[in-house]
Formats: structure tokens, C-alpha cells, sequence
């Protein structure tokens, strides 16, 4: 995702109005300027009186239906056609290949990416890769190396357990100004699954480590191999082979037949088609994290080996995807969002209606794991008026999400990677949900 | 001034005792005291306790000596391990091949190098297409040459700075990136981008030493002219000019722990790249500054909407064209991109004036090459006749 520095040269810096009002004027200004609308959205259903969905038969309750032979592998209803990965071309070099595709967050429930909708980022295209043909090395500063079919790997006991993956891009074209209208997009580099694997160090502790087995390579089987080091401390804490995605076999884009699972740490450490891990004294600053995945400041130095997803979260109820234009005024609703942390569990996220002045604590529900997506709800009733979403999420680490300002002032613009600012939601008094920033600018 | 349901806040204070309520007044839950991480990352460490890993359950039997696998054989090793390491592990002596070396023609082991002249014809046959002439970009793809140390304070466009810097920091291998070995790894491994794998170690070297000149890396304080030969000897000699640019320190020989006890002692400390406070009540000091989408980015595919209909168009499975495999395999990198300038298939135009000469003149220039297209594309394992498919294929969708 290098290429989003150079992109946003050409997009002009976005809109540098500053409310001059007073703080009480500053509703009803942001409520007389129109919305953008980049998505068709499900325009309400009106129920009426004696409703034909009622009193007429439904045309599928009077056929019989398909026969439960029609497909063996069962797909989604065709209503939901329009709940898929997207991409966009701008965030590539032009081919399909070295790109990602966002997982629609906006119509995610709970804490699980269905597989067919998990994001996917390749380096060089999906590989297919035959697990006739598959092996696993493990050697370099290991006292037994080892060689390993799939079905050799897999009879090692198995752990599952539940995690996000998340590309450190995630969020990236936002570096600047607000640049996407939705959800999706904005942080659709990123969905969650329940692994099933083995953890390293079970296999680890049984092959033994040298005494100065510090780092260790993961390097895949496809055209790009993604090699990335890996402190060993990490393989052997939380690390794990995975061959299992939400209970079946990994699918192609997640690395068929086996990936490495590095909880909460940057999506491209997560191996796909593994194929090798090496052990060494020494980091091996390979291809992608010398020249891609490193953090240049505003020192003109590069943070490198930035491991961890931050502590963040995102409203996804509403959204500019699922805005509130079919409400009412005094309706009750829900206020619904996810958030995540690499280097903890959630432990509070606290939710502004006026763009971060003012803060209450959210309710967390559902399982609250490590390294795991959390959901979190806020119910409120909606006055008809235009209001600033955001949520903030602190984790049992201590560590507290920070403002845009409060990261942009620390490391600039030009990042590209690991971007947790808070965001915000503008709802207008129609209902339409906008992506704006609340941050510093000059005109 | 909007009212907020204030239930949460008000169990958040009784629940804190006497010092935090003070920091309450002030504006800021003061949850964080010191941060508790003794993970490499810096972050949390769970432990095992009672057979449970934090709400997971957990198989606490013994699991020693298992004998599944076999020893790699040294030939397997040498096959997988060709990655190349700053320290110079790894930079090949020889043109290898299945994991052994190969022989010249006399039985002599052959030796890995390349001359800066041989690079530049190898670039430009097969990698300009993508990166530009010269490494200098213009096709979408990365830029390789033409940055400039000094551009790596650059801030474009930051909504924050009073005067924003108009140029972007210019990250290219001279400019940016610290070792050498990461130029060598990424051609041998990953390039070219359609056919990687496809280079000897001698192929690697020379464009190597090519990219390194175009970019006025020096060897001994000498510029590399048009004769240098890059070898194993050579490219260990090789220092880059931002190799100082990053941190934390992560190379310790004289303590290999040292150097990830740094990184957790950095990632441990979130002051070190922005974090939040806590505050809950009167947070911004002054007005809102609000930032909307000036310009908005929407050239989805497939295009947004949550609408749930019926899908207008069944798509017919299974309907694969001859020819349309291949293609996606070894032609569509640069005949599915406008960027690179090749026919872009689809392209009623084009193709029809790529079809002006007749079929044999696209079939001999397909097999033969044209411009900046090396012959078959660079797939050399694809026969003439498997080729004629691929075209027609070509042809065909573009009508």
C-alpha cells in the first residue's frame, strides 16, 4: 500500500472549513450543508395498512422450494448480492494482482468475517496451492530441523481460538483528509476469524530452539513469498500454524493450505502459503520491511519492525452505508460498532455525539477476547438533530485511541501504516451519514 | 449544547476512588496509571492458569516427542534458503539451480555476476515496462530511481502545517531503502512481476548493479560505470545512503536480544507515536475543527449499494474461453493495464489497429515481441502454438 502516499498527491486536500460559530451555533451550521451520496442505499420500506406482504400469500410459501441437493456447498441468498468485497483501482498499480479488496464492514454482524467476505491482500495473486505438494521446513537454529507434509502438520494438537487480521494500511487514505464516503473502504482492511491450528510453540518446544535463536523467518510458497521476521518471543507466546478458518480448511486468499497467525500484529506478518520458517541471531530486514512496511516521520527517519495493530475502533451502525434516514424523530436506536486491539483486550469505549467534546462510556457485548474484534452498543433516542459520532476505545493495556491531532502531531502525514485515529461520523438532520475529520487545518 | 445519557459516566466515578475523581473534574478519566505490558510488542502477556488461557480452555497434557516429519536433506535447504541478509548470508558465490550449483560448459562451478551494461539490457527487455526507463517510473508501478534523501522531511499536504509542503517525500531504493540485500532479494524472489523466479543469480546481480548505479550508489566512494561487474565480493562492499535512516536499533551482534528488547521498549511506550487521553468532558478547548471530503474517492468495483434485489445478470459458470487461463496467467499484468501501454484487452480501438497488419503479423509479433514487449511476454515455457490460443483469445474478447 505504498502507493496511497503518491495517490493523495493528486487529490487536492479536502474541504478547509472551520466552523467559526459558537459551540452552540454549531449544529444547526453543519446541519445546512448538503450530504455526499457515493452509495445507493435501501430506500425504507413504508408499511401501510392492510399490507399486501400480510394479507396476500407470499409467493414462496405456496411452491415448494429448491431441493435441499441444489447445492452442496451451500451461497448466500441472491437478495444479498450486493454484501461482497470490493476494490478500487486507485489503491493498486493498475493490475488485480498486488491490490486488496475491502470486507464489507457495513453489513458485518458480530464478531466473524464470513470466509468469502474476509479481505484480501496479495502481493502477487491468489495462489492455489496443491496440498499433495505442500511441505513445511523449519530450520536454521532449531536442534532438530524438520520437514513436514500437511497431514504430518495437522496431526499436532490443535488450539482455536478467535482473532482479527487487520493490513497496518487499514484506514491509510485518511492520512491527509477525509478522501472515502463509507465504511467499507475506510476500514475494510481488516476482518475476523475463529483459526484452528497448532500453536508454534508446541512444535517449537518439542524440535528446541538454540540459546540464540532470537528471530525467526516466515516466507510463503507463492510468486511473492511475503518473507517477514518474527521475534521468537512471539512465536512462542501467542503464535500459531493455522490451517482452519471459521471451521472449514483456509480458503485460497487467506493461504491455502496454511498461514501463520501472529495475533494482533500487522496482516503481512500473518504468512500466507507458508512454506518455511528459519531461525537466526539476527533480523533478516527483508524485501517488504525495509522497503514497504516502515513509518517515515516527520524526522525524516523511518519507525521499522512496528509490529502492532493499535487500540482503535470504528461506528459501524451508523454509517455512510447504513445511515439513519428512515428514522424518526424520537426514535430509539442503537449505536453499534466494533473495536480491537493488538496488544490487549477492550476493556471501555466511550462514544461522543458532538465530535469528541464531550464523552460517555458504551456498553461492551458479546465475548470480549484478546486480540479480537469487540462489539459495542450505545442506545440512544435520536431528536431529529444533526449530530458527530465517534467512539474511542481504551484496552487493558491502558492504551487510550487517540484524536487525529493526537497522532498526526507525534508522526505527520506521511506514515502510510498503522493509522487509529478516531473517527467521526457526521449524521445530518436528514439522517445521511458523512466520513469528516475533527482535526486541526489551515484554510 | 447537546445533553448526553450520562448513566455510564456517573457509574464510572462512584466506581474510582478519591484521586481519579479529582482527575474527573478536570476533564480526564485517568484509567491509565502505568502501562502493564510484558509482551515482546510491548502489550499484554497472558498466562495459562488452571488450564484456562484467558476465556479460552486449555489442553494442558504433556506434548513431547512427536516423529512426525524427517530431517531436510542440505539439497532442500540450499534450495528454499535463498534469502540474502544485510550481513551479506545469503549473497550467492554461484548460479544455482534446484540446489545445486551449476556448471559451465568446462565442469567449473560458474560463478554469480553481472556486468552494469548486461543489467541495463535485462531491465530494459523486461522490467521498463512496468518501472519506466531508467527505473523512473510513470507506469503505476513502483518508481525505482530519481528520489533524494533531503524530500524524506516532506510532509505533503498536512492539513496542520501553515505553509503545507507541496512535494511528497521521494522514497526510491537510493533515497530510502537501508540495505542492498533488499534490492537482490526482491528481484531474485518476486521479479519480474509476471514470471518471477525466472532470473540466474548472474541475471540478479547485473540488474542489481544496474538499479544501484541508476540511483549513484557507490562502491568504495567510485561510481559504477557501464564495465562494473557485480559479484558476491562487490555487493558486500555495497553501503546505502539512508542505512542510518531508521530506528529503534535493531542489529546487536554483540547481544542479538538487545536489539528486540528495543522495539518492545519503543512499542511499549504509545508517547512514542501518539496516543489518546481519556478526557470526557469539555475536550476540544474552543471551536469544532471540522474537516469534510473535499474530493471523494467512489470508483468502486463492484460499485457501492446495499440495495437487496435480485442480481440482474446470472453469470454463467464455469463458461472459461480457451486461451483465457494462460492469459490471466502471463498476460494480463501488462495487457490488463492501460499504465503500461500494451493493447489493453477489451480495447475495441487498439485492437483493432493492433489487427490492421493481419493475423499473421500479430501472431509473429505475439511470439517475437514488439516494442517494449519481450518475446511470448517473457513466458518462454509457452509454446507458438499455446501462444495463437492466447492471442485469439486476446482477440476475441476485444471485438
Amino acid at each position: 500500500m505504498d502507493k496511497i502516499s503518491k495517490l493523495s498527491k493528486n487529490i487536492e486536500v479536502a474541504s478547509t472549513e472551520t466552523t467559526k460559530t459558537s459551540r452552540r451555533d454549531f449544529f444547526k451550521k453543519t446541519a445546512a450543508i448538503s450530504a455526499v451520496a457515493a452509495t445507493s442505499v435501501l430506500s425504507p420500506i413504508k408499511l401501510k395498512a392492510d399490507d399486501t406482504a400480510i394479507i396476500n400469500e407470499v409467493e414462496w410459501g405456496v411452491k415448494l422450494g429448491d431441493m435441499v441437493t441444489k447445492n452442496p456447498y451451500g451461497v448466500p441468498s441472491p437478495y444479498e448480492h450486493n454484501n461482497v468485497r470490493r476494490n478500487d483501482p486507485l489503491l493498486s498499480s493498475g493490475d488485480s494482482y498486488a491490490t486488496v479488496s475491502m470486507c464489507p464492514l457495513h453489513e458485518s454482524e458480530g464478531i466473524i468475517t464470513p470466509n468469502g467476505l474476509f479481505f484480501t491482500r496479495d502481493h502477487g495473486g491468489t495462489a492455489h496451492v496443491d496440498p499433495k505438494e505442500f511441505r513445511l521446513m523449519i530450520h536454521g537454529k532449531v536442534k532438530k530441523e524438520i520437514v513436514l507434509t500437511l497431514d504430518q502438520l495437522k496431526r499436532y494438537p490443535s488450539v482455536t481460538r478467535t482473532h482479527f487480521i487487520e493490513c497496518p494500511a487499514n484506514g491509510s487514505t485518511d492520512w491527509r483528509a477525509p478522501q472515502y464516503n463509507n465504511l467499507q473502504f475506510l476500514k475494510g482492511m481488516m476482518s475476523s476469524a475463529e483459526w484452528t491450528g497448532v500453536l508454534l510453540k508446541t512444535i517449537l518446544d518439542d524440535l528446541g530452539l538454540e540459546d540464540d535463536a532470537v528471530w525467526m523467518l516466515a516466507e510463503g510458497s507463492d510468486n511473492a513469498g511475503n518473507p517477514r521476521t518474527i521475534p521468537v518471543e512471539k512465536a512462542l507466546d501467542d503464535a500459531m500454524l493455522v490451517w482452519g478458518q471459521n471451521g472449514e480448511a483456509l480458503r485460497a486468499e487467506q493461504g491455502y493450505p496454511l498461514r501463520l497467525l501472529v495475533p494482533g500484529w500487522e496482516g503481512n506478518l500473518n504468512t500466507k502459503w507458508l512454506k518455511r520458517l528459519e531461525f537466526s541471531d539476527k533480523p533478516w530486514h527483508t524485501k517488504e520491511e525495509t522497503s514497504k512496511y516502515t513509518m517515515l516521520q516527520k524526522s525524516g527517519k523511518a519507525i521499522r519492525y512496528f509490529w502492532i495493530n493499535e487500540v482503535n475502533s470504528v461506528i459501524t451502525s451508523p454509517c455512510p452505508e447504513k445511515p439513519w434516514t428512515d428514522l424518526k424523530k424520537g426514535d430509539l436506536v442503537e449505536v453499534e460498532g466494533l473495536a480491537w486491539s493488538g496488544q490487549g483486550t477492550i476493556k471501555h469505549v466511550d462514544i461522543s455525539l458532538d465530535g469528541g467534546d464531550n464523552w460517555v462510556e458504551a456498553s461492551l457485548k458479546g465475548l470480549v477476547l484478546p486480540k479480537s474484534w469487540t462489539r459495542f452498543s450505545y442506545i440512544m433516542r435520536w431528536d431529529g438533530k444533526p449530530l458527530l459520532l465517534s467512539s474511542r476505545a481504551v484496552d487493558d493495556l491502558g492504551s487510550v485511541q487517540p484524536t487525529i491531532d493526537e497522532e498526526t502531531s507525534k508522526q505527520g502525514v506521511e506514515s502510510i501504516y498503522h493509522r487509529n485515529g478516531i473517527v467521526t461520523w457526521e449524521v445530518t438532520s436528514k439522517g445521511e451519514v458523512n466520513n469528516v475529520h475533527i482535526r486541526k487545518h489551515n484554510a | 449544547m447537546y445533553i448526553l445519557e450520562n448513566t455510564m459516566l456517573k457509574k464510572i466515578i462512584t466506581g474510582l476512588g478519591l484521586a481519579t475523581s479529582i482527575l474527573l473534574l478536570s476533564g480526564c478519566v485517568a484509567d491509565k496509571e502505568e502501562l502493564k505490558g510484558t509482551a515482546v510488542d510491548g502489550g499484554m502477556k497472558y498466562e495459562t492458569k488452571n488450564g484456562m488461557y484467558t476465556s479460552y480452555h486449555v489442553n494442558t497434557q504433556e506434548t513431547k516427542d512427536f516423529k512426525y516429519g524427517r530431517t531436510p536433506t542440505q539439497r532442500e535447504i540450499r534450495a528454499w534458503d535463498i534469502d540474502v541478509r544485510p550481513d551479506g548470508k545469503g549473497a550467492p558465490m554461484y548460479d544455482m539451480k534446484h540446489g545445486e550449483v551449476v556448471l559451465d560448459e568446462n565442469g567449473n562451478k560458474k560463478i554469480a555476476e553481472g556486468s552494469v551494461e548486461w543489467g541495463n539490457e535485462l531491465y530494459d527487455a523486461q522490467c521498463a515496462m512496468c518501472h519506466g526507463d531508467f527505473g523512473t517510473g510513470g507506469k503505476g508501478y513502483p518508481t525505482l530511481s530519481g528520489g533524494d534523501i533531503e524530500s524524506l522531511t516532506n510532509q505533503l499536504q498536512n492539513p496542520a502545517d501553515e505553509v503545507p509542503t507541496e512535494e511528497p517525500p521521494r522514497k526510491t531504493i537510493g533515497s530510502y531503502w537501508p540495505y542492498a540485500s533488499t534490492l537482490f532479494w526482491y528481484i531474485q524472489d518476486a521479479m519480474p512481476f509476471p514470471h518471477p523466479k525466472s532470473l540466474s543469480n548472474s541475471e540478479t546481480y547485473a540488474i542489481t548493479a544496474y538499479l544501484l548505479m541508476e540511483n549513484g550508489v557507490t562502491i568504495d566512494g567510485e561510481e559504477m560505470d557501464e564495465e562494473f561487474v557485480m559479484n558476491r565480493e562487490q555487493f558486500l562492499k555495497v553501503k546505502m545512503p539512508n542505512e542510518n535512516g531508521f530506528y529503534p536499533t535493531v542489529d546487536t551482534p554483540e547481544n542479538p536480544k538487545q536489539g528486540v528488547a528495543n522495539i518492545t521498549k519503543f512499542l511499549g511506550d504509545p508517547s512514542n507515536y501518539g496516543t489518546g487521553t481519556r478526557c470526557m468532558k469539555d475536550c476540544i478547548k474552543g471551536e469544532i475543527p471540522l474537516l469534510r471530503i473535499k474530493n471523494e474517492m467512489n470508483n468502486f468495483t463492484p460499485p457501492a449499494s446495499t440495495v437487496r434485489d435480485l442480481p440482474k445478470v446470472e453469470v454463467e459458470a464455469g463458461s472459461v474461453q480457451p486461451g483465457q487461463v494462460a492469459y490471466e496467467n502471463s498476460c494480463s499484468a501488462c495487457h490488463g493495464n492501460a499504465a503500461i501501454g500494451a493493447p489493453v484487452v477489451g480495447d475495441k480501438e487498439a485492437w483493432e489497429e493492433v489487427m490492421s497488419k493481419g493475423l499473421d503479423k500479430v501472431y509473429h509479433n505475439g511470439i517475437n515481441g514488439i516494442n517494449g514487449m519481450p518475446p511470448k511476454g517473457g513466458n518462454m515455457d509457452l509454446s507458438d502454438s499455446e501462444m495463437k490460443v492466447i492471442i485469439d483469445y486476446m482477440i476475441n474478447s476485444s471485438k
